[in-house]
């Protein structure tokens, strides 16, 4: 993976060093809470219930083992003792103390991690298939990309003022790991009818109160071309998109408004002059030069006859977390960080420290973070495997519910976040123990939740099989349901059931949901598959009858 | 900045003084102007493509940044400075502090703080970044990683 060298470990430096003297001109009264906010979130810094929480750029989802044990460090020194991992390859800490806060991103300063840009109207941290780099039918490995597009866009002069957030993933896979279409921008790597490598561009998705699957706006853009086409869709958007209303921030009502096509040409009429200016070309010798940073640390590996070990309790984990490897003789395993009783990724510092121990042993020192809040080991030989899921079981790391209904994506919710207007990880938990017998969820099989306590749709409830929003009604906590959503073969917005539920009788909810699934299930079939056959009647009828 | 109730001037950095109009005036009888020695007054929401044509007889922009998160003038200062090749004075008037690193490197060569930062260390906000990742209109003395 790509190392900081002493300019970007400097200009990391610089960065603490401005945001210290913003917040020493608020603490001092110079500088007014407005401003301060608009600043402080440009620098993942948030106010919230009980304490300040401070997220943390993991840049595309990829991070060493000398980093985990920092941000590890990070939350005995300044919080208390553990971490959140989000849904979009970040890691938030919320007890943090403002007159510390400098100190502490100098501390990740000196691993290369910061963050910068992971809130505020700006360009986000940019997500990345987990498994870039993995899998054997991709088109090409996003992370050297991600690196160049993530330092153009850092501290831009011109884009950092944007109307609203600015959220871009990239995906060189087959399947969509990274929701890529729910995004403000989406680069998909595709090949033209010349063989040549390139981008499709997908802009206008998103969540929140007004969920978009973004259209495609262009089919292909050369990746040489992808820096002026970028800075292009930021120009229209910067002088063109809507600031009158705080409802309507987002690229996606723009793209909405004047429709794909329309928005599309706007950005070809701007593209005209970047298009041809050598400086905007994307810098091919740098591309090479990072493409042999994240080169694989491992060879195709051949382990004759081998034969994993037979264990029933090893072979369930094994089923829902470990994913096959492009190389023979290894594999890809996913740690999850939902464990039952905890909240979903959630990890201490013990527990990080753990891992980081672990990846050293087992993983070449790196790892990938993922939308469904697991940390994975992208290089775990296949005679290994069996051994770290042993010492992951002693850690009580080895939970085998990964992909099943009790690894449930919720964000912080009521409990944590100043925006929520329910919680999230009660009812997360009581999903888990509602569903906590192995041989029941092997039987289900496969299935996504996801539960957000406010629009704000952190935990990506739309894009879930069965999604959970929480609402208000008069100081009452209920949950809008949705069903069959999906990023991975193609992007829909789920379904809603119908009136909200209460939040004492929604566990029973999605236990009907389940049964309806299970009683209607054909060969071969998942719940979208089902949902898309038998339609909402039945689900709507099991729950409201 | 002089405001009155009818006419706003701002002295360039000559020391002259210079009459501003808006671009609606500006395109309304522009041959009026251009032998005055006008300069241009732009807001967030105005098209500075009207501008391009007549750039070359435009003595001053100012370009207006009052609202703290307005990015507008950003890509106006990019288009004007860089992609059309002004080169007379662009003004950042309304400026913030935190800003003026953004505003010069986007094009802005001169500007004009509000009140509330009167003995600010401004070197702090001009300078402070001396590496930067991207090409824009002014990366004078900063370390150029791309």
């Amino acid at each position: 993976m790509y190392q900081y060298n002493a300019d970007d470990t400097a200009f990391l430096v610089e960065r603490v060093d401005q945001f210290e003297k913003q917040l020493n001109r608020h603490l001092a009264g110079d500088l007014d809470a407005a401003k301060f906010r608009s600043l402080r979130l440009r620098n993942g810094l948030y106010m919230e219930i009980h304490a300040h929480m401070l997220r943390v750029a993991i840049p595309y989802g990829v991070l060493n083992t000398e980093q985990l044990r920092a941000l590890a460090d990070v939350a005995d020194k300044y919080d208390r003792g553990f971490g959140h991992f989000t849904t979009r390859q970040n890691i938030q800490y919320n007890w943090i103390e403002l007159p510390e806060i400098a100190n502490l991103l100098r501390d990740l300063s000196s691993v290369g991690l910061h963050a910068i840009q992971t809130s505020g109207k700006a360009m986000r941290n940019i997500t990345a298939d987990p498994f870039s780099g993995l899998t054997h039918d991709e088109v090409e490995d996003a992370r050297p990309y991600c690196e160049l597009i993530r330092r153009w866009f850092n501290i831009h002069p011109e884009f950092s003022w944007l109307p609203g957030k600015f959220k871009i993933a990239i995906n060189g896979a087959k399947l969509d790991e990274t929701a890529l279409q729910i995004h403000d921008l989406g680069l998909k790597f595709v090949r033209n009818e010349a063989n040549e490598l390139g981008f499709a561009v997908y802009v206008g998705g998103g969540l929140g109160a007004a969920p978009m699957v973004a259209p495609e706006i262009t089919p292909f853009v050369a990746i040489e071309d992808i820096i002026s086409y970028l800075e292009s869709v930021f120009r229209v958007y910067n002088l063109k998109g809507r600031r009158d209303n705080i409802k309507r921030l987002r690229i996606k009502f723009m793209v909405r408004e004047h429709g794909a096509a329309e928005f599309g040409r706007m950005v070809d009429e701007d593209w005209q002059y970047g298009k041809n200016d050598p400086e905007l070309k994307l810098n091919m010798g740098e591309l090479e030069a990072l493409k042999a940073d994240f080169a694989l640390p491992v060879a195709p590996l051949d382990l004759g006859d081998f034969e994993d070990t037979l264990d029933f309790n090893y072979s369930i984990w094994k089923k829902n977390n470990v994913r096959a490897h492009k190389l023979p003789g290894y594999s890809v395993v996913n740690i999850s960080l939902t464990q039952l009783g905890t909240a979903p990724g959630d990890a201490t510092s013990d527990q990080m420290r753990m891992i980081a121990d672990l990846a050293d042993k087992y993983s070449h020192s790196e790892l990938r973070t993922t939308k469904r809040q697991n940390l994975v080991f992208p290089y775990v030989r296949q005679d290994q495997v069996y051994a770290l899921w042993q010492e992951l079981e002693k850690s009580d790391l080895a939970s085998p519910h990964n992909g099943t209904l009790a690894h449930v994506v919720a964000c912080p919710g009521g409990d944590y976040c100043d925006l929520a207007k329910a919680v999230s990880i009660p009812i997360a938990q009581q999903v888990q123990q509602r569903f906590d017998d192995m041989d029941k969820l092997y039987d289900i099989g496969p299935i996504n939740i996801n539960i957000s306590g406010c629009e704000n749709s952190c935990a990506h409830h739309h894009i879930s099989d069965i999604g959970l929003l929480g609402l208000k009604k008069k100081e009452e906590e209920f949950y809008q349901i949705t069903l069959a959503g999906e990023t991975l073969n193609e992007t829909a917005i789920g379904r809603k059931l119908g009136r909200s539920i209460a939040g004492s009788e929604v566990v029973d909810a999605i236990e009907d949901i389940v049964n309806i699934y299970l009683d209607n299930r054909e060969e071969g079939e998942n719940f979208v598959d089902v949902f898309k056959r038998i339609g909402i009647a039945p689900f709507k009828e099991k729950v409201y009858g | 900045m002089v405001e009155d109730s009818e006419v706003i001037r701002v002295i360039d950095s000559q020391g002259n003084t210079v009459e501003l109009v808006s671009v609606e005036e500006w395109i309304a009888d522009i041959d009026n102007f251009s032998d005055s020695g006008k300069g241009v007054l732009v807001k967030p929401a105005d098209d500075v493509g009207l501008l391009q044509s007549s750039l070359d007889r435009i003595v001053l922009i100012a370009l207006d940044f009052v609202g703290f998160d307005e990015g507008r003038g950003y890509s106006q200062a990019a288009l004007i400075r860089k992609r059309w090749g002004y080169k007379g004075e662009i003004r950042g008037i309304n400026a913030h502090l935190d800003q003026l690193q953004f505003m010069l490197r986007s094009g802005v060569n001169t500007y004009e703080l509000q009140e509330q930062y009167q003995g600010s260390n401004e070197h702090d906000y001009t300078h402070g970044f001396s590496i930067c990742y991207q090409v824009a209109a002014n990366n004078a003395d900063m370390k150029q990683k791309f």
